[in-house]
């Protein structure tokens, strides 16, 4: 065999071989990576709107999507809003849950970023950040508390707290919420929550 | 080249040629995901996943492959086995494939997995690669065992998660950032390099 014909067959080969190995490990995992997917989502929700036992999707738009979180009786008890803006390094996804008139937000919580270890990254710690966005009352948009505080009790009901050294990664968490919020409202008012509820029931 | 015992082949990962101290490869994950302990194993472990297989694949059919496309195949192998492990852990350990994030992928370019291959793999039998796989990659994880509980422990003054260090203990959050990663690795490379010269009697 000349040199030239060898050197395709075998790169040919080894090439087949390796893509038939991959797409039977994708056939494999596939699914599983899927469900923890979904399952991760579930669970944010169920720990952004308290009570929640059964969530759907309402409404969907760019880097936006509204879940509805029901409890045993199917009574609604909430909205959890899955968003995506940017933060200090790359994309901030989060999930808040609130009230069905959109005026108290219940809890937020981050599912996904890239922020400085150990500065920036604490907006997934509950005690740094997530404590102080417990029950906000959301009717105007929330502020930034900066100096930190060092205890939720001693902010207004509208402001959270800054992470100390990572001003900026708070900063664009909090103007996520605040846009997402904005939009929340927006779908609401045109009606694409309601429509799709009628559908629902 | 001389033979050497199949447990000198394992030692020499170990300590004489250890990739991290010794052959100053992989710095890029060895910097980047030493953060935590947790991440360090995980790294370590799928990094001698993809050694040890892409060695015994490149051991064996070594003889079938042209001179001048080796690099490519090698890469093709090595490749196959990241993308298996990075799918692995996706689907069953889902927290430390989102740690580890863009380094599981890269370990595909990872100098001490290509370097076997052209320096060993390609020129041994297959039970000596394997050996050889074995012992780098046990090198490897030590090495990434011991930079990243220095800095969990100074950075966080915590160890695989739990608090170590009590209350009266500041972290140092210069330990994971990548500013800590460097400090660490630089002062830990001159200490392997002391014990070399007292040890061996050698000069650097």
């Amino acid at each position: 065999m000349s040199l030239n014909l060898r050197m395709i067959v075998v790169l040919t080969a080894v090439g087949l071989i390796a893509g038939g190995l991959l797409s039977v490990v994708n056939i494999l995992t596939a699914e599983r990576i899927e469900l923890n997917r979904l399952r991760e989502i579930e669970e944010a929700i169920t720990q952004v709107v308290p009570g929640t036992v059964t969530s759907e999707i309402r409404h969907e738009e760019e880097n936006l999507i509204v879940y509805s979180g029901k409890d045993a009786a199917g009574k609604e008890l909430g909205y959890a809003v899955y968003a995506s803006g940017t933060g200090f390094q790359d994309i901030i996804k989060i999930m808040f849950g609130t009230d069905p008139s959109v005026e108290k937000l219940y809890s937020l919580t981050v599912l996904e970023q890239k922020e400085t270890p150990g500065l920036g990254a604490k907006i997934t710690d509950r005690n740094a950040f997530l404590e102080y966005w417990e029950n906000k009352d959301v009717r105007q948009p929330l502020t930034l508390r900066k100096p930190a505080v060092a205890s939720p009790q001693d902010l207004s009901a509208t402001e959270v707290n800054t992470i100390t050294g990572a001003t900026i990664s708070s900063q664009k968490v909090l103007d996520t919420v605040n846009l997402s919020l904005e939009r929340l409202r927006r779908a609401l008012q045109e009606g694409i929550l309601e429509k799709e509820d009628q559908d629902a029931d | 080249m001389p033979t050497k015992s199949l447990s000198a082949e394992y030692l020499k990962g170990l300590w004489d040629e250890n990739p991290v101290f010794r052959q100053l490869l992989g710095m890029c994950p060895v910097l980047a995901v030493t953060n935590a302990v947790i991440n360090g194993i995980a790294m370590g472990l799928a990094a001698s996943f993809v050694l040890i297989f892409s060695s015994l694949v490149v051991s064996s059919i070594k003889k079938l492959i042209p001179n001048q496309v080796r690099i490519a195949t090698y890469i093709v192998v090595i490749a196959t086995f990241v993308t298996m492990a990075d799918r692995f852990m996706a689907a069953f350990f889902p927290p430390i494939s989102k740690a580890l994030g863009p380094y599981v992928p890269l370990i595909v370019v990872n100098c001490i997995i290509l370097g076997r291959q052209e320096a060993f793999s390609s020129r041994n039998s297959v039970g000596r690669s394997l050996i050889d796989a074995l012992g780098m990659s046990t090198g490897f994880i030590l090495a990434l065992l011991i930079l990243s509980s220095i800095r969990e422990l100074l950075g966080a003054g915590t160890f695989l998660g739990y608090q170590v260090l009590g209350p009266w203990f500041k972290p140092w959050i210069i330990m994971i950032l990548p500013a800590g990663a460097f400090l660490t690795l630089g002062i830990l490379l001159g200490i392997a390099l002391v014990i070399e010269q007292k040890t061996k009697g050698r000069t650097v």
